[in-house]
Protein backbone atom coordinates (compact mmCIF):
# COMPACT_ATOMS: atom_id res chain seq x y z
CA UNK A 1 0.00 0.00 0.00
CA UNK A 2 3.08 2.41 1.24
CA UNK A 3 4.48 2.71 -2.50
CA UNK A 4 1.07 3.86 -3.87
CA UNK A 5 0.91 6.95 -1.88
CA UNK A 6 3.44 8.60 -3.37
CA UNK A 7 2.31 9.10 -7.47
CA UNK A 8 -1.22 9.86 -5.61
CA UNK A 9 0.13 12.60 -3.75
CA UNK A 10 2.47 13.49 -6.74
CA UNK A 11 -1.15 13.46 -8.85
CA UNK A 12 -2.66 15.82 -6.27
CA UNK A 13 0.09 18.16 -5.95
CA UNK A 14 0.10 18.50 -9.68
CA UNK A 15 -4.49 19.29 -9.84
CA UNK A 16 -3.66 21.57 -6.77
CA UNK A 17 -3.37 24.44 -8.92
CA UNK A 18 -5.74 24.30 -11.63
CA UNK A 19 -8.59 26.50 -11.23
CA UNK A 20 -11.12 23.15 -10.98
CA UNK A 21 -10.43 21.42 -7.38
CA UNK A 22 -12.61 20.63 -4.31
CA UNK A 23 -11.23 22.13 -1.34
CA UNK A 24 -13.10 22.62 2.38
CA UNK A 25 -12.69 26.40 3.01
CA UNK A 26 -14.22 28.72 6.38
CA UNK A 27 -16.45 31.93 5.08
CA UNK A 28 -14.47 34.58 7.26
CA UNK A 29 -17.74 37.28 6.55
CA UNK A 30 -21.61 37.31 6.45
CA UNK A 31 -21.75 37.55 2.04
CA UNK A 32 -23.80 36.49 -0.47
CA UNK A 33 -23.45 34.00 -3.29
CA UNK A 34 -24.11 34.79 -6.58
CA UNK A 35 -25.07 33.39 -9.55
CA UNK A 36 -22.18 34.21 -11.47
CA UNK A 37 -18.49 36.04 -10.50
CA UNK A 38 -19.95 39.39 -10.54
CA UNK A 39 -21.65 41.54 -8.08
CA UNK A 40 -24.34 42.08 -10.34
CA UNK A 41 -25.54 38.85 -10.88
CA UNK A 42 -28.46 36.96 -9.47
CA UNK A 43 -28.33 36.14 -5.46
CA UNK A 44 -28.11 32.76 -5.13
CA UNK A 45 -27.73 32.38 -1.30
CA UNK A 46 -26.41 34.00 1.61
CA UNK A 47 -23.31 32.05 4.04
CA UNK A 48 -23.15 33.13 7.69
CA UNK A 49 -19.38 33.99 8.75
CA UNK A 50 -18.01 30.19 10.27
CA UNK A 51 -19.84 28.45 7.86
CA UNK A 52 -18.27 25.80 5.74
CA UNK A 53 -18.08 25.85 2.38
CA UNK A 54 -16.92 23.33 -0.47
CA UNK A 55 -14.57 25.35 -3.06
CA UNK A 56 -15.27 24.24 -6.30
CA UNK A 57 -13.40 26.63 -8.46
CA UNK A 58 -12.03 29.68 -9.33
CA UNK A 59 -11.39 32.21 -11.09
CA UNK A 60 -10.32 36.17 -10.95
CA UNK A 61 -11.17 37.61 -7.24
CA UNK A 62 -14.09 34.82 -7.00
CA UNK A 63 -14.65 31.32 -5.95
CA UNK A 64 -16.98 28.99 -6.62
CA UNK A 65 -18.38 27.30 -3.46
CA UNK A 66 -21.46 24.97 -2.12
CA UNK A 67 -22.76 25.42 1.02
CA UNK A 68 -25.43 23.02 2.22
CA UNK A 69 -27.97 22.56 -1.46
CA UNK A 70 -26.82 26.32 -2.61
CA UNK A 71 -24.07 26.70 -4.87
CA UNK A 72 -22.49 29.87 -6.48
CA UNK A 73 -19.93 32.27 -6.27
CA UNK A 74 -18.12 34.22 -3.63
CA UNK A 75 -15.61 36.43 -3.25
CA UNK A 76 -12.40 35.06 -2.92
CA UNK A 77 -11.12 37.25 0.13
CA UNK A 78 -14.68 35.97 1.67
CA UNK A 79 -13.36 32.67 2.46
CA UNK A 80 -10.18 31.13 3.91
CA UNK A 81 -9.14 28.16 2.44
CA UNK A 82 -8.70 24.79 4.81
CA UNK A 83 -11.06 23.94 7.11
CA UNK A 84 -9.49 25.69 10.27
CA UNK A 85 -12.42 27.66 10.98
CA UNK A 86 -11.63 31.46 11.34
CA UNK A 87 -8.19 31.48 11.94
CA UNK A 88 -5.84 32.95 13.48
CA UNK A 89 -8.18 32.58 16.96
CA UNK A 90 -7.03 36.09 17.83
CA UNK A 91 -3.43 35.94 18.83
CA UNK A 92 -1.89 35.72 15.21
CA UNK A 93 -0.11 32.77 15.77
CA UNK A 94 0.50 29.61 15.43
CA UNK A 95 -2.00 28.24 18.10
CA UNK A 96 -4.76 29.26 16.06
CA UNK A 97 -3.86 27.10 13.31
CA UNK A 98 -3.04 24.47 15.41
CA UNK A 99 -6.81 23.40 14.83
CA UNK A 100 -5.97 23.39 11.40
CA UNK A 101 -6.72 20.20 9.52
CA UNK A 102 -4.73 20.13 6.87
CA UNK A 103 -5.42 20.05 3.07
CA UNK A 104 -3.78 16.26 2.07
CA UNK A 105 -2.52 17.70 -1.34
CA UNK A 106 -0.69 20.15 0.21
CA UNK A 107 1.31 17.66 2.44
CA UNK A 108 5.21 17.49 1.54
CA UNK A 109 8.02 15.78 3.47
CA UNK A 110 9.20 18.22 5.79
CA UNK A 111 10.52 15.56 8.27
CA UNK A 112 13.82 16.68 9.19
CA UNK A 113 13.70 20.51 8.07
CA UNK A 114 14.28 22.78 10.67
CA UNK A 115 13.26 26.86 9.16
CA UNK A 116 14.94 30.14 9.65
CA UNK A 117 14.84 31.18 13.25
CA UNK A 118 15.73 34.08 15.47
CA UNK A 119 18.82 32.87 16.65
CA UNK A 120 20.02 32.34 13.17
CA UNK A 121 19.16 35.85 12.35
CA UNK A 122 20.67 37.17 15.84
CA UNK A 123 24.03 35.24 14.99
CA UNK A 124 24.40 36.06 11.63
CA UNK A 125 27.48 37.81 10.56
CA UNK A 126 27.49 40.57 8.04
CA UNK A 127 28.27 39.28 4.48
CA UNK A 128 29.89 42.14 2.32
CA UNK A 129 30.85 39.23 -0.85
CA UNK A 130 26.80 38.22 -0.64
CA UNK A 131 25.72 41.48 -0.57
CA UNK A 132 28.00 42.88 -3.32
CA UNK A 133 26.79 40.14 -5.43
CA UNK A 134 22.87 40.89 -4.41
CA UNK A 135 23.56 44.49 -5.92
CA UNK A 136 25.39 43.39 -8.97
CA UNK A 137 22.40 41.83 -9.50
CA UNK A 138 20.07 44.45 -9.31
CA UNK A 139 18.51 46.19 -12.22
CA UNK A 140 17.52 49.29 -13.68
CA UNK A 141 14.03 51.07 -14.25
CA UNK A 142 14.51 50.93 -17.83
CA UNK A 143 15.11 47.14 -17.99
CA UNK A 144 11.89 46.55 -15.61
CA UNK A 145 9.67 48.91 -17.86
CA UNK A 146 11.07 47.14 -21.02
CA UNK A 147 10.53 43.80 -19.70
CA UNK A 148 7.19 44.46 -18.33
CA UNK A 149 5.93 45.93 -21.91
CA UNK A 150 7.32 42.88 -23.48
CA UNK A 151 4.54 41.21 -22.27
CA UNK A 152 2.00 43.59 -22.01
CA UNK A 153 2.14 45.23 -18.65
CA UNK A 154 1.35 48.89 -18.82
CA UNK A 155 1.00 51.01 -15.73
CA UNK A 156 -2.77 51.00 -14.44
CA UNK A 157 -4.71 53.80 -12.77
CA UNK A 158 -5.38 52.01 -9.48
CA UNK A 159 -6.90 54.02 -6.64
CA UNK A 160 -5.55 53.25 -3.18
CA UNK A 161 -7.50 51.08 -0.57
CA UNK A 162 -8.71 52.87 2.48
CA UNK A 163 -8.14 51.40 6.00
CA UNK A 164 -11.15 50.01 7.19
CA UNK A 165 -12.44 51.67 10.47
CA UNK A 166 -11.18 50.61 13.03
CA UNK A 167 -7.59 50.65 13.25
CA UNK A 168 -6.34 50.16 16.27
CA UNK A 169 -7.28 46.42 16.47
CA UNK A 170 -6.84 43.42 14.01
CA UNK A 171 -10.48 41.70 15.37
CA UNK A 172 -12.53 44.48 13.05
CA UNK A 173 -13.47 41.05 11.39
CA UNK A 174 -14.53 39.51 14.76
CA UNK A 175 -17.12 42.32 15.90
CA UNK A 176 -18.94 43.44 12.71
CA UNK B 1 34.25 75.21 12.87
CA UNK B 2 34.84 73.54 15.87
CA UNK B 3 33.15 76.55 18.25
CA UNK B 4 30.16 76.27 15.83
CA UNK B 5 29.96 72.10 15.88
CA UNK B 6 30.02 72.77 19.86
CA UNK B 7 27.23 75.16 20.18
CA UNK B 8 25.24 73.41 17.46
CA UNK B 9 25.41 70.05 19.51
CA UNK B 10 25.07 71.41 23.18
CA UNK B 11 21.27 72.96 21.71
CA UNK B 12 20.32 70.10 20.05
CA UNK B 13 21.45 67.84 23.38
CA UNK B 14 19.20 70.60 25.02
CA UNK B 15 16.46 70.32 22.41
CA UNK B 16 16.24 66.83 22.60
CA UNK B 17 16.30 66.16 26.25
CA UNK B 18 20.22 64.97 27.28
CA UNK B 19 19.46 61.24 27.77
CA UNK B 20 18.01 60.57 23.84
CA UNK B 21 20.69 63.39 22.47
CA UNK B 22 23.74 61.37 23.77
CA UNK B 23 21.97 57.78 22.82
CA UNK B 24 22.50 58.72 19.14
CA UNK B 25 26.48 59.12 19.53
CA UNK B 26 28.03 59.21 16.39
CA UNK B 27 24.86 58.95 13.60
CA UNK B 28 24.40 62.12 15.40
CA UNK B 29 27.63 63.91 15.19
CA UNK B 30 28.26 62.39 11.71
CA UNK B 31 24.60 64.85 11.16
CA UNK B 32 25.69 67.92 12.98
CA UNK B 33 28.83 67.61 10.73
CA UNK B 34 27.04 66.99 7.89
CA UNK B 35 24.94 69.69 8.23
CA UNK B 36 28.02 72.58 9.37
CA UNK B 37 30.19 71.27 6.19
CA UNK B 38 27.57 73.53 3.81
CA UNK B 39 28.19 76.25 2.58
CA UNK B 40 26.04 78.07 5.10
CA UNK B 41 25.96 76.63 8.02
CA UNK B 42 22.21 77.14 9.74
CA UNK B 43 21.74 77.98 13.43
CA UNK B 44 20.03 76.20 15.65
CA UNK B 45 15.99 75.49 16.77
CA UNK B 46 14.93 78.83 18.63
CA UNK B 47 16.93 81.17 15.28
CA UNK B 48 14.51 79.21 12.75
CA UNK B 49 13.46 82.15 10.55
CA UNK B 50 10.85 81.13 8.71
CA UNK B 51 7.25 81.58 10.25
CA UNK B 52 6.21 77.84 10.13
CA UNK B 53 8.78 76.90 11.72
CA UNK B 54 6.92 76.27 15.18
CA UNK B 55 4.64 73.46 13.32
CA UNK B 56 7.34 71.97 11.60
CA UNK B 57 9.71 71.13 14.69
CA UNK B 58 6.49 70.04 16.54
CA UNK B 59 5.56 67.79 13.98
CA UNK B 60 8.76 67.38 11.04
CA UNK B 61 7.39 63.99 9.94
CA UNK B 62 3.86 64.88 9.02
CA UNK B 63 3.60 67.39 6.31
CA UNK B 64 6.81 67.83 4.14
CA UNK B 65 7.44 71.47 3.77
CA UNK B 66 9.16 73.03 0.81
CA UNK B 67 12.67 71.59 -0.01
CA UNK B 68 14.48 74.30 2.39
CA UNK B 69 12.99 74.32 5.37
CA UNK B 70 12.51 70.50 5.26
CA UNK B 71 16.38 70.23 6.06
CA UNK B 72 16.02 73.20 9.09
CA UNK B 73 13.08 70.96 10.92
CA UNK B 74 15.21 67.68 9.96
CA UNK B 75 18.29 68.46 11.46
CA UNK B 76 16.82 69.65 14.77
CA UNK B 77 15.38 66.34 15.58
CA UNK B 78 17.21 63.97 13.23
CA UNK B 79 16.01 60.20 13.88
CA UNK B 80 14.51 60.82 17.07
CA UNK B 81 11.52 63.36 16.19
CA UNK B 82 11.93 63.75 12.06
CA UNK B 83 12.63 61.29 9.29
CA UNK B 84 15.81 59.18 8.77
CA UNK B 85 17.28 60.61 5.34
CA UNK B 86 17.71 58.52 2.54
CA UNK B 87 22.05 57.97 3.11
CA UNK B 88 20.89 57.20 6.71
CA UNK B 89 18.21 54.62 5.49
CA UNK B 90 20.51 52.84 2.61
CA UNK B 91 23.27 52.91 5.17
CA UNK B 92 20.58 51.02 7.72
CA UNK B 93 19.44 48.78 5.25
CA UNK B 94 22.57 47.58 3.77
CA UNK B 95 24.15 46.78 7.43
CA UNK B 96 20.32 44.61 7.69
CA UNK B 97 20.41 43.32 4.20
CA UNK B 98 24.18 42.45 4.53
CA UNK B 99 23.77 40.52 7.99
CA UNK B 100 20.50 38.56 6.58
CA UNK B 101 22.92 37.05 3.63
CA UNK B 102 25.47 36.52 6.42
CA UNK B 103 22.98 34.00 7.57
CA UNK B 104 20.86 32.82 4.24
CA UNK B 105 22.89 33.34 0.79
CA UNK B 106 21.62 33.78 -2.42
CA UNK B 107 20.12 30.96 -4.94
CA UNK B 108 22.87 30.74 -7.05
CA UNK B 109 20.79 31.44 -10.12
CA UNK B 110 21.42 34.13 -11.78
CA UNK B 111 18.67 33.76 -14.09
CA UNK B 112 16.15 33.80 -11.29
CA UNK B 113 17.43 36.30 -9.80
CA UNK B 114 17.73 38.45 -12.89
CA UNK B 115 14.18 37.60 -13.35
CA UNK B 116 12.98 38.62 -9.69
CA UNK B 117 14.95 41.81 -10.00
CA UNK B 118 13.16 42.66 -13.27
CA UNK B 119 9.73 42.06 -12.08
CA UNK B 120 10.14 43.40 -8.43
CA UNK B 121 11.61 46.66 -9.98
CA UNK B 122 8.57 47.10 -12.31
CA UNK B 123 6.45 47.12 -9.35
CA UNK B 124 8.31 49.23 -6.89
CA UNK B 125 8.12 51.90 -9.77
CA UNK B 126 4.20 51.75 -8.68
CA UNK B 127 5.64 52.81 -5.43
CA UNK B 128 6.21 56.27 -5.54
CA UNK B 129 9.35 56.48 -3.78
CA UNK B 130 11.86 57.34 -6.56
CA UNK B 131 14.91 58.01 -4.11
CA UNK B 132 15.36 54.31 -3.44
CA UNK B 133 17.92 51.76 -5.83
CA UNK B 134 15.85 48.62 -5.51
CA UNK B 135 17.52 45.01 -5.07
CA UNK B 136 15.68 42.06 -5.02
CA UNK B 137 16.88 38.37 -3.87
CA UNK B 138 15.80 34.81 -3.30
CA UNK B 139 17.62 33.42 -0.64
CA UNK B 140 18.21 30.00 -0.48
CA UNK B 141 16.20 28.65 2.73
CA UNK B 142 13.27 26.28 2.55
CA UNK B 143 11.89 28.35 4.88
CA UNK B 144 8.28 30.05 3.65
CA UNK B 145 8.54 33.78 4.31
CA UNK B 146 9.69 37.50 2.40
CA UNK B 147 11.62 40.24 3.82
CA UNK B 148 12.27 43.63 3.33
CA UNK B 149 14.94 46.28 4.78
CA UNK B 150 14.59 49.50 4.59
CA UNK B 151 16.46 51.30 1.29
CA UNK B 152 15.07 48.85 -0.73
CA UNK B 153 16.09 45.53 -0.33
CA UNK B 154 13.70 42.89 -0.55
CA UNK B 155 14.24 39.02 0.00
CA UNK B 156 12.25 35.72 -0.88
CA UNK B 157 13.08 32.60 -0.05
CA UNK B 158 12.96 29.93 -2.44
CA UNK B 159 10.74 28.04 -0.07
CA UNK B 160 8.09 30.60 -0.71
CA UNK B 161 8.92 31.38 -4.15
CA UNK B 162 8.34 27.10 -4.91
CA UNK B 163 4.89 27.67 -3.94
CA UNK B 164 4.11 30.63 -6.42
CA UNK B 165 2.21 29.73 -9.68
CA UNK B 166 2.31 32.76 -11.70
CA UNK B 167 4.23 36.67 -12.35
CA UNK B 168 1.45 37.97 -10.64
CA UNK B 169 2.02 35.80 -7.56
CA UNK B 170 5.39 37.35 -7.15
CA UNK B 171 4.03 40.82 -7.86
CA UNK B 172 1.55 40.07 -5.02
CA UNK B 173 4.31 39.21 -2.33
CA UNK B 174 6.96 40.85 -3.82
CA UNK B 175 4.23 44.26 -3.55
CA UNK B 176 3.56 43.30 0.30
CA UNK B 177 7.71 43.70 0.60
CA UNK B 178 8.22 47.17 -1.57
CA UNK B 179 4.84 48.46 0.72
CA UNK B 180 6.80 48.23 4.40
CA UNK B 181 9.64 50.15 2.26
CA UNK B 182 7.61 52.65 1.17
CA UNK B 183 5.71 53.09 4.11
CA UNK B 184 8.77 52.65 6.19
CA UNK B 185 7.62 50.23 8.71
CA UNK B 186 11.22 49.10 9.78
CA UNK B 187 12.11 52.31 10.03
CA UNK B 188 9.74 53.12 12.68
CA UNK B 189 10.00 50.03 14.24
CA UNK B 190 13.87 51.10 14.37
CA UNK B 191 13.17 54.71 15.88
CA UNK B 192 10.83 53.17 18.63
CA UNK B 193 12.94 50.27 19.82
CA UNK B 194 15.76 52.20 19.65
CA UNK B 195 14.92 55.14 21.81
CA UNK B 196 13.97 52.76 24.40
CA UNK B 197 17.51 51.07 24.90
CA UNK B 198 19.62 49.35 22.01
CA UNK B 199 21.06 52.78 21.09
CA UNK B 200 22.47 53.32 24.61
CA UNK B 201 25.75 50.69 22.74
CA UNK B 202 26.25 53.48 19.80
CA UNK B 203 27.09 55.88 22.55
CA UNK B 204 29.78 53.89 24.47
CA UNK B 205 31.44 51.83 21.35
CA UNK B 206 34.42 53.11 20.48
CA UNK B 207 34.07 51.29 16.87
CA UNK B 208 35.47 53.82 14.42
CA UNK B 209 33.78 51.48 11.30
CA UNK B 210 30.44 53.51 10.38
CA UNK B 211 28.76 50.08 9.43
CA UNK B 212 29.74 49.37 13.30
CA UNK B 213 27.34 52.30 14.52
CA UNK B 214 24.48 51.38 12.17
CA UNK B 215 24.75 47.57 13.90
CA UNK B 216 24.92 49.02 17.19
CA UNK B 217 22.01 50.94 16.15
CA UNK B 218 19.57 48.05 14.87
CA UNK B 219 20.80 45.47 17.36
CA UNK B 220 22.48 41.78 16.51
CA UNK B 221 22.61 40.33 12.98
CA UNK B 222 19.37 40.73 10.81
CA UNK B 223 17.56 40.55 14.61
CA UNK B 224 15.43 43.03 13.20
CA UNK B 225 14.02 40.78 10.58
CA UNK B 226 12.83 38.25 13.40
CA UNK B 227 11.05 41.53 15.07
CA UNK B 228 7.34 41.83 14.83
CA UNK B 229 5.63 44.34 13.13
CA UNK B 230 2.86 46.29 14.73
CA UNK B 231 0.11 43.89 13.17
CA UNK B 232 -1.61 47.43 11.30
CA UNK B 233 1.76 47.48 9.58
CA UNK B 234 1.39 43.88 8.20
CA UNK B 235 -2.07 44.99 7.28
CA UNK B 236 -1.31 48.25 5.20
CA UNK B 237 1.36 46.38 3.34
CA UNK B 238 -1.12 43.93 2.41
CA UNK B 239 -3.16 46.29 1.04
CA UNK B 240 -1.00 48.80 0.05
CA UNK B 241 0.70 46.20 -2.13
CA UNK B 242 -1.93 44.22 -4.02
CA UNK B 243 -2.70 47.93 -5.49
CA UNK B 244 1.31 48.51 -6.80
CA UNK B 245 0.41 44.64 -8.51
CA UNK B 246 -2.61 46.06 -9.82
CA UNK B 247 -0.86 49.16 -10.91
CA UNK B 248 1.87 47.14 -12.73
CA UNK B 249 -0.63 45.49 -14.41
CA UNK B 250 -1.09 42.52 -13.05
CA UNK B 251 -4.01 41.04 -11.52
CA UNK B 252 -4.81 41.99 -7.79
CA UNK B 253 -5.36 38.35 -6.89
CA UNK B 254 -2.18 37.12 -6.28
CA UNK B 255 -1.29 38.37 -2.89
CA UNK B 256 -4.41 36.71 -2.11
CA UNK B 257 -3.73 33.45 -3.66
CA UNK B 258 -0.88 32.78 -1.87
CA UNK B 259 -2.37 33.85 1.52
CA UNK B 260 -5.04 31.08 0.73
CA UNK B 261 -2.04 28.54 0.15
CA UNK B 262 -0.62 29.77 3.30
CA UNK B 263 -3.73 29.38 5.29
CA UNK B 264 -3.83 25.78 3.80
CA UNK B 265 -0.49 24.80 4.87
CA UNK B 266 -0.49 22.21 7.70
CA UNK B 267 -0.05 23.64 11.27
CA UNK B 268 3.15 23.28 13.07
CA UNK B 269 5.17 23.43 9.61
CA UNK B 270 8.49 24.09 10.51
CA UNK B 271 8.82 25.86 7.41
CA UNK B 272 6.22 28.77 8.02
CA UNK B 273 7.65 28.60 12.32
CA UNK B 274 9.08 32.00 11.84
CA UNK B 275 6.50 33.42 9.57
CA UNK B 276 3.58 33.29 12.21
CA UNK B 277 5.81 34.75 15.04
CA UNK B 278 6.00 37.71 12.97
CA UNK B 279 2.82 37.82 10.93
CA UNK B 280 -0.50 37.67 11.61
CA UNK B 281 -2.37 34.50 10.49
CA UNK B 282 -3.22 34.48 6.98
CA UNK B 283 -6.66 33.93 7.95
CA UNK B 284 -6.89 37.26 9.59
CA UNK B 285 -4.84 38.57 6.82
CA UNK B 286 -7.37 37.86 4.17
CA UNK B 287 -10.53 38.50 6.20
CA UNK B 288 -8.89 41.84 6.87
CA UNK B 289 -8.02 42.56 3.28
CA UNK B 290 -11.44 41.29 2.06
CA UNK B 291 -13.00 44.30 4.71
CA UNK B 292 -10.78 47.04 2.54
CA UNK B 293 -11.41 45.74 -0.90
CA UNK B 294 -14.96 44.56 -0.64
CA UNK B 295 -15.98 45.75 -4.41
CA UNK B 296 -13.28 47.88 -4.99
CA UNK B 297 -11.64 46.20 -7.28
CA UNK B 298 -13.96 44.63 -9.29
CA UNK B 299 -13.58 46.19 -12.41
CA UNK B 300 -9.35 45.71 -12.20
CA UNK B 301 -8.75 43.28 -14.96
CA UNK B 302 -4.99 42.54 -14.94
CA UNK B 303 -2.36 39.73 -16.24
CA UNK B 304 -0.92 36.33 -14.20
CA UNK B 305 1.70 35.81 -16.81
CA UNK B 306 2.07 32.73 -15.54
CA UNK B 307 3.90 31.21 -19.00
CA UNK B 308 6.54 33.14 -18.40
CA UNK B 309 6.96 32.83 -15.16
CA UNK B 310 10.43 31.33 -13.81
CA UNK B 311 10.17 28.18 -12.18
CA UNK B 312 12.76 27.25 -9.76
CA UNK B 313 14.31 23.31 -9.30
Amino acid sequence: MKPSLIPAAMLLLCTASATAWAAPGTVLRNEKLYAQPSASARVAGTVAKGASVNILAKQGGWLRVTSGKTTGWIRLLSVRAGAGGLGGAGVGDVVGAATTRSDPSRVVAVAGLRGLNEEDLKQAKFDANELARMEALSVTPTQARSYAGQSGLAAVNVPALPAPKPAESSSSWETN
Amino acid sequence: MKIKLMILAVSLLAFNGAAAGIDFGKLLEERINKELNKDKPTQPAPAQPSSTAPAATQNAAASPPPEKQKVDARQLGFALFGEYSIEEENRIGRQVAGDLLGAVKLVRDDKLQNYVNLVGNWVAQQSGRKDVTWRFGVIDSEDINAFAAPGGYVFVTKGLYRRLNNEAELAGVLGHEIAHVSQKHHLKLLKQSSLIGALGQAASSKAKDSDQVVQNLIGNGAEIMARKLDKNAEFEADRVGIVYAARAGYTPWGLPNVLQDLAGLPAGDARTGLLYKTHPHPADRLAELGEAVDGRLDAVRGKELANRFYRVQ
